[in-house]
């Protein structure tokens, strides 16, 4: 008598919680999910052939407009991929200056992450309290290189130029202040009732999975995995520095909300010790004024917030531009695991599914 | 008092409504401001609490005295009024657009619904008990007559107001399917779903006042729960009070369920397809609904008119020398009671998120309707044995 059918729906590409021009196909069974398939590809700009065209020093720009929320993590991918094709070496107050950077960069991606995954599920405040500090970290940014967003803050062989007066007391303010800021937020979400129940056990993704997609960054340490690539492979000034890595092992959407913040207090104490330890000297290295590469290819990788960025590089004798160039962007590599996550829940959980994953278009579809 | 003639009555009744929509037009959009506001403050914003910030008048002139002193104003009331008046401009002057294929007569009807229904359960509320005010002496036409507190004093006034407000559901329904749309249709689905399984829990709950006054007169009870029940009347009055509440979220789909509308899954749910004052028809209808849904708390549990709630009225008429101002039941402390609940709304609103679909509907079937029937038969045993 009743047809019973499955609808289709078009989560995307114009939808709130899809964090930018996402499409996301679903088939449901009234409210369940019996289908998902992310497609991509909106935001494509080229950045990878683009920058085969442009100079080893010209590239870097381009990296701050993949993921724009963790510009500073990118700039220092390609300044040390760079680095390495060219084999230069870096002085060490530059090292720690990267490091302090990265990490407040790191700070300000976990908050729009924070504050947009809360923001999904309904918790409408969180939301504006996250950024009210992400504001400050930005203020900083300003401070050091005159650009908010997309800082291209690094230059391959160190620095353009030292911290600016005052960098320091704003650092520190920030400091100060920011682990209440963090109990704020945890006062509103971790014992909530309702928070809980939107993230336990939901949008699961065990290590075994995890794994096998090549999911990396807080979601792998969620499923108990420590691959943290500043402990593993450290870079920078990470094997100077003396942070945990923290993991869960529940997998869920609530594990990695524990991860992101534990991380966050983790960044707080690396930058504690960036700012103590901050040696006097150079922030540039000696290099030419052109860059003609020595080694064939390179392959560097470090941990930006949202997993492993890792930037491949070939470099042609006599060329003045790299001759391939890849990204191996931790969103796009990330979002494979969305069916994984969001089949057989209801449409509510996908939204949680793509916030947990904290992805951003401009750097999976590059 | 002279015994009005039938014209008389009609005039007195449309005076009465003009009165009531009156009541009920000025307290929506304060709602809307106060929500700018009370969640500006909560959530510091920015646009809601600085926008406007006052350089002229007194308060433009503390303002700028703490500017100088290098501290944000936060004194001035009025600030983030332009985003108010922005946004009633911006309702009235958009275009109304109807989706090519959708059902044209349901889609226009919807909002109305929503709306009409709304408003019609203001009748039954009574807002003092007896009369309101009587019209002075140079009044032409109705000189000394008295004015009722209530548009329409009937005796099954409970049964009215859940019959009537249980029809806004249609309004969102229709909406949804009309517009011819999948996510509307899937908010649709969702609010029909939601606002018929809340109603079991919010009616049982209003029933417990019911059994312990043993009246369906919506001034008439709020009179006797106020004044006239035992102190054991007070737990099932307190438990009905928060069940209802928790219903009454779900009834006017506020956070934490507002599922029809969630915003983040659905878009905007049922009216994702409707803008201009179409679109403001059910935003209205919405805050409306809110003050209904305070209005009857208050006046089921919170001694209405009275000032003290629970039934405590009567106890502090004890201690209270006869005849004193505060031991009378007024107007303004309903509308005192109803603005708190409002506040109560936005409140919760910057609190908590927002639960999922299947967790709302258990959280109706397996605890709120099994509580409300313990505290029925709660307020029924308190009824019999005291």
């Amino acid at each position: 008598m009743f047809k019973n059918e499955e609808m289709e729906i078009n989560l995307g590409p114009q939808h709130p919680s899809t964090h930018g021009v996402l499409r996301v196909k679903l088939r449901l069974d009234g409210e369940t999910i019996t289908h998902c398939k992310p497609v991509i590809g909106y935001l494509h700009r080229g950045v990878e052939k683009i920058c085969e065209n442009q100079t080893f020093f010209q590239g870097q720009v381009w990296t701050d407009r993949m993921d724009y929320c963790s510009a500073v993590a990118n700039n220092l991918g390609w300044a040390e991929a760079n680095e390495k094709l060219f084999g230069i070496t870096v002085p060490r107050r530059a090292q720690y200056i990267r490091t302090l950077l990265n990490e407040f960069n790191r700070l300000a991606s976990h908050l729009i992450w924070l504050a947009t995954h809360a923001l999904d599920i309904g918790a409408m405040t969180v939301f504006l309290y996250a950024f009210r500090e992400r504001e400050d970290i930005l203020d900083m940014n300003e401070a050091f290189c005159g650009s908010r967003l997309t800082t291209t803050a690094f230059r391959i062989g160190g620095l353009r130029e030292d911290l600016p007066p005052g960098f320091e007391k704003m650092a520190r303010k920030f400091l100060a202040k920011f682990p209440t800021c963090l109990e704020e937020y945890e006062n509103l979400l971790s014992e909530n009732r309702i928070w809980k129940k939107r993230t336990v056990g939901v949008a699961m993704l065990s290590a075994e999975d995890a794994i096998a997609l090549g999911v990396t960054g807080p979601v792998l340490r969620a499923a108990g995995v420590p691959y943290d690539i500043r402990k593993a492979f450290p870079y920078a000034a990470y094997a100077e520095m003396d942070f945990e890595v923290p993991t869960q092992t529940a997998a869920d959407t609530y594990a990695r909300y524990l991860v992101r913040m534990a991380e966050m207090r983790q960044s707080a104490r690396i930058i504690q010790q960036c700012l103590d330890g901050l040696p006097e000297g150079p922030v540039m290295a000696k290099i030419p004024k052109i860059l003609k590469p020595e080694v064939n290819e390179v392959y560097h990788a470090t941990e930006a917030p949202k997993g492993e960025i890792g930037y491949y590089l070939v470099g042609e004798k006599g060329s003045i531009n790299p001759y391939r160039f890849h990204v191996r962007a931790p969103g796009f590599i990330n979002l494979q695991s969305l069916p994984k996550m969001a089949e057989g829940g209801l449409i509510a959980d996908i939204v949680a599914a793509i916030g947990t994953l904290d992805i951003v278009l401009g750097e999976i579809d590059r | 008092m002279p015994t009005p003639t039938l014209l008389q009555s009609i005039a007195i009744t449309l005076i009465q409504c003009v009165l009531v929509v009156l009541f009920v037009f000025v307290v929506v959009p304060l709602t809307v401001f106060a929500e700018r506001k009370v969640l500006g403050h909560l959530q510091q914003r920015l646009g809601s609490t600085r926008v406007a910030s006052g350089h002229i008048g007194v308060t433009g002139w503390m303002n700028r005295g703490m500017w100088k002193w290098g501290r944000i104003p936060v004194l001035s009331y009025w600030r983030g009024i332009p985003g108010l008046l922005a946004d009633v401009l911006k309702l009235i002057l958009k275009e109304d657009i109807i989706p090519a294929k959708a059902d044209k007569f349901v889609f226009f009807i919807a909002p109305a619904l929503s709306m009409v229904s709304a408003v019609v359960v203001f009748a039954a509320i009574s807002f003092v008990p007896g009369t309101f005010f009587v019209f002075p002496s140079w009044f032409p036409g109705l000189a000394g007559l008295p004015v009722s507190g209530g548009i329409a004093d009937i005796n099954v006034g409970l049964l009215w107001i859940l019959g009537v407000a249980s029809v806004g559901v249609y309004g969102i329904v229709l909406a949804g399917w009309a517009s011819n749309s999948k996510y509307p249709l899937l908010g649709g689905l969702r609010s029909a779903a939601q606002m018929v399984s809340y109603e079991v829990p919010l009616a049982i709950s209003l029933l417990a006042p019911v059994v312990l006054t043993g009246s369906l007169n919506f001034g008439e009870m709020a009179q006797r729960m106020a004044t006239g029940t035992s102190a054991w009347g007070l737990v099932p009055q307190v438990f009905g009070f928060l069940i209802y509440l928790t219903c009454g979220f779900a009834e006017t789909n506020r956070l934490p369920f507002d599922m029809p509308e969630a915003e983040n899954e659905l878009v905007a749910g049922f009216h994702t397809e409707y803008s201009g004052m179409k679109f403001g028809f059910f935003y209205l209808a919405e805050y409306i609904n809110m003050t209904v849904v305070s209005a009857l708390a208050a006046g089921f549990f919170l001694g209405g008119s009275w000032l003290l709630p629970f039934g405590l009225q009567g106890l502090a008429n004890q201690l209270l020398p006869a005849g004193a101002w505060i031991a009378g039941p007024h107007a303004i402390f309903f509308v005192a009671k109803i603005i708190f609940l409002l506040f109560t709304y936005i409140w919760v609103r910057g609190t908590i998120p927002r639960y999922r679909y299947d967790q709302v509907m258990s959280v109706a079937w397996k605890y709120l309707i099994p509580l409300a029937l313990v505290n029925l038969l709660l307020a029924a045993f308190v009824r019999c044995a005291v």
